[in-house]
């Protein structure tokens, strides 16, 4: 349970809460009884069907409810329709998960039966306009691209529609083009730095981009980082851009884009000189120019101030003052 | 499941209590099983299995495992058994599934019966649900994600039956679930055409499963230790409970997997143990026993669990060692020849 209150109950209050939950009780146990026994004796009608309907509303939690009218669904009523009628019931069921989650978003066996819902469409041609064999298909998954992206409208860090939107895509018989996925998470970037998903999902499609050839490394590394440049000053207390930073660098660019990146969050920090994310990343980023060009730069300088910095942390961040005093430990003496 | 319509007084913050409340938690998870006049305990019916693995994995670390009856709870287990999949339903009558699977073996080792088990049966049904890219579902019908492959490979291993498992494409799969932030997501990239599932928990369960997964198949190596680290360090907010990811609340079962992949990884030292340990303290309830999400909240037997294994790993006094890999008492992993290179901190003396 999450985020309920915790609320004191007299003796007399409980129990006339208890004689009130009482006959809920017996009618939700009279019910799951008479369906499980349906469900033994291999039942796969219409009736039995509504029955599961009816608990469901109650209990959307019973996953064994729903993998029965799967079965009822597959044994009972597909063999004996055409692909329209097919087609139909599975349209039925996915209004009727709708209505339940509007109840539950967060249970996971409606999301669970809306994708085998989805994945079971026939093969059949659209009315409105989608060409092909694949034209139900279509409908539906872009019907449902519209729902998710209506979720993440309406709270655009929802974590678990952009897990589902990530499965919508990938599930898709025509898929969306990487590059209108890429203006997509700049869209819901440039609405709001601070949103962890998109920040990753950018990350999955530039990733995929490049290794296809489709758009051009190094110049839209650059581009990222102008957009990082304008996030870090826009909102410097968010991770989630910080780790993007982070993943950027590491993609690529030698000790040029290191001295550069370090330099300009070296000026972020001169007009915040208390902000922890441009202490972290500039320690960060010295550490790879100690690791990975000792030869190049100033050493002693550099494990110098990554020490500073460290110590300052400490005292900025006490709850994590024993990771920065082992990464200090791990850089090594700085005394000349 | 707040009373509506009734009068009541909300509880204060200074009721709270700054000690293990272990003899009403005890109390209050040997009430659960009797409070079959409640309608919440018939509507969790499909997770009863799984509860009794919370229950009785929570009196386990406060050292009181006989306080449930012994052949009760292993004859109920075997009335969950479902015959048609050959796996163990929440509760008789339910269908088969690898969520309650895992907690039915849980338990009878717990309890010294694993004699009770179908082994060939259940190792049948768990190699059934993986799929092609090397991910699980969780029963036949069911969507694929990260939580059942930590599952799979977790009763495997329980059972002695890991080299059944084609481990490489497993590794393979949860590398391809990697973040950018070092972490792991709940389903690998778009790349795959298989057929995707998502997964309704936050990040840190996430990177839990993926992080336990890969310990019990001795693949720390492919983790970027440093980045995943400090991402989870980075949890813990100024109240001391931990989030479950950026801008979201504190939470007890969160903190939970945030301090079990730190353990495994080495890194609890990286979080403030005083400060959450004092955090998880404050989500009891210190009338009915107990523990809640956060202070002031109604008490489950789920985080109830999650809160007192949380404070056996930061090494609070009295509490029995908890194995964070398996999420089980850490002499019966011991035993068995399970343990991997966890790193908990050392018991406090009262
Ligand atoms: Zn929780």
């Amino acid at each position: 349970m999450h985020g309920i209150r915790r609320v004191r109950q007299t003796q007399e209050e409980r129990q006339a809460s208890k004689r009130k939950e009482l006959a809920k009780i017996e009618e939700f146990n009279a019910l799951t009884q008479r369906i499980l026994a349906r469900k033994k004796g291999n039942d796969w009608s219409d009736e039995a069907f509504q029955l599961t309907t009816k608990l469901l509303q109650i209990n959307p939690e019973f996953y064994t409810l729903w993998n029965y009218r799967r079965n009822i669904l597959l044994k009972g009523k597909f063999p004996n329709s055409s692909p329209e009628q097919v087609h139909e019931l599975l349209e039925d069921e996915l209004s009727m998960t709708m209505t339940a989650l509007k109840v539950r978003p967060k249970v996971y066996w409606i999301w669970n039966h809306r994708m085998w819902c989805l994945e079971h469409i026939p093969k059949g041609p659209a009315s409105d306009g989608e060409p092909g064999a694949d034209g139900w298909k279509q409908v539906v998954w872009n019907k449902e691209l519209f729902v998710v992206e209506k979720m993440l409208d309406a709270d655009s860090r929802n974590f678990q529609a952009w897990n589902y939107r990530r499965f919508v895509l990938a599930s898709m018989p025509t898929p969306r083009s990487e590059s209108s996925e890429l203006a997509y998470t700049s869209k819901k970037i440039e609405a709001n730095f601070s949103n962890f998903s998109a920040w990753h999902q950018r990350s999955k499609t530039l990733t995929s981009l490049w290794a296809q050839g489709k758009l051009d490394e190094s110049k839209s590394r650059e581009a990222e980082f102008e957009l990082l440049r304008n996030a870090m000053y826009t909102d410097p207390n968010d991770q989630s851009v910080w780790m993007y930073h982070r993943w950027l660098v590491g993609t690529g660019g030698g000790k040029d884009v290191l001295e550069r990146e370090i330099s300009a969050i070296q000026e972020l920090l001169d007009e915040q000189p208390d902000s922890k994310w441009c202490m972290e990343s500039i320690v960060h980023y010295k550490r790879l120019l100690l690791n990975n060009y000792a030869k190049d730069v100033d050493t002693q300088h550099l494990t110098r101030d990554c020490k500073d910095l460290l110590e300052r942390l400490e005292t900025l961040d006490p709850m994590r003052r024993l990771r920065y005093r082992e990464l200090a430990g791990e850089i090594g003496p700085s005394t000349s | 499941m707040a009373s509506s319509g009734i009068s009541t007084s909300s509880v204060s913050a200074t009721e709270n209590s700054d000690k293990l409340l272990a003899d009403l938690h005890v109390s209050y998870i040997q009430k659960l099983g009797q409070s079959k006049d409640d309608l919440a305990y018939h509507l969790t019916s499909h997770l009863r299995l799984n509860a009794i693995y919370w229950g009785f994995t929570a009196l386990s670390m406060l050292n009181k495992p006989d306080a449930l009856d012994r052949e009760e709870m292993i004859e109920f287990v075997m009335s969950c058994w479902d015959e048609e999949t050959g796996a163990f339903g929440a509760h008789p009558q339910h269908d088969g599934h690898l969520l309650s699977t895992l907690s039915a073996i849980q338990i009878l080792i717990m309890q010294d019966a694993l004699d009770r088990l179908d082994v060939d049966r259940i190792v049948k049904f768990i190699l059934s649900l993986q799929q092609p890219s090397g991910v699980f579902a969780g029963d036949a019908f069911g969507e694929t994600d990260t939580r059942f492959l930590y599952c799979a490979v977790n009763a495997l291993s329980l059972l002695g039956k890991l080299d059944l498992l084609d481990r490489e494409k497993v590794v393979e799969y949860l590398q391809r679930c990697r973040n950018y932030d070092g972490g792991f997501g709940s389903v690998a990239g778009a790349e795959s055409h298989a057929a995707q599932g998502f997964l309704i928990m936050t990040f840190s369960s996430i990177v839990f499963t993926c992080v336990a997964a890969l310990a019990i198949l001795d693949r720390l190596d492919v983790v970027d230790v440093d980045t995943l680290a400090w991402w989870l360090a980075e949890r813990q907010l100024p109240n001391g409970g931990l989030n479950g990811r950026p801008e979201k609340l504190e939470d007890v079962c969160y903190s939970f997997w945030v301090l079990s992949a730190m353990s495994i990884l080495n890194k609890v030292q990286w979080l403030d143990v005083e400060k959450l340990s004092t955090f998880i303290l404050s989500a009891q309830d210190p009338e009915g026993g107990g523990i809640a999400d956060r202070p002031g909240d109604m008490v489950d037997v789920f985080h109830t669990h999650f809160g007192i294994a949380g404070l056996s790993i930061l090494g609070y006094p009295g509490l029995v060692d908890l194995d964070p890999v398996y999420c089980m008492p850490a002499s019966i992993i011991e035993k068995m020849g399970l343990k991997k290179g966890y790193k908990n901190l050392e018991r406090k003396a009262f």
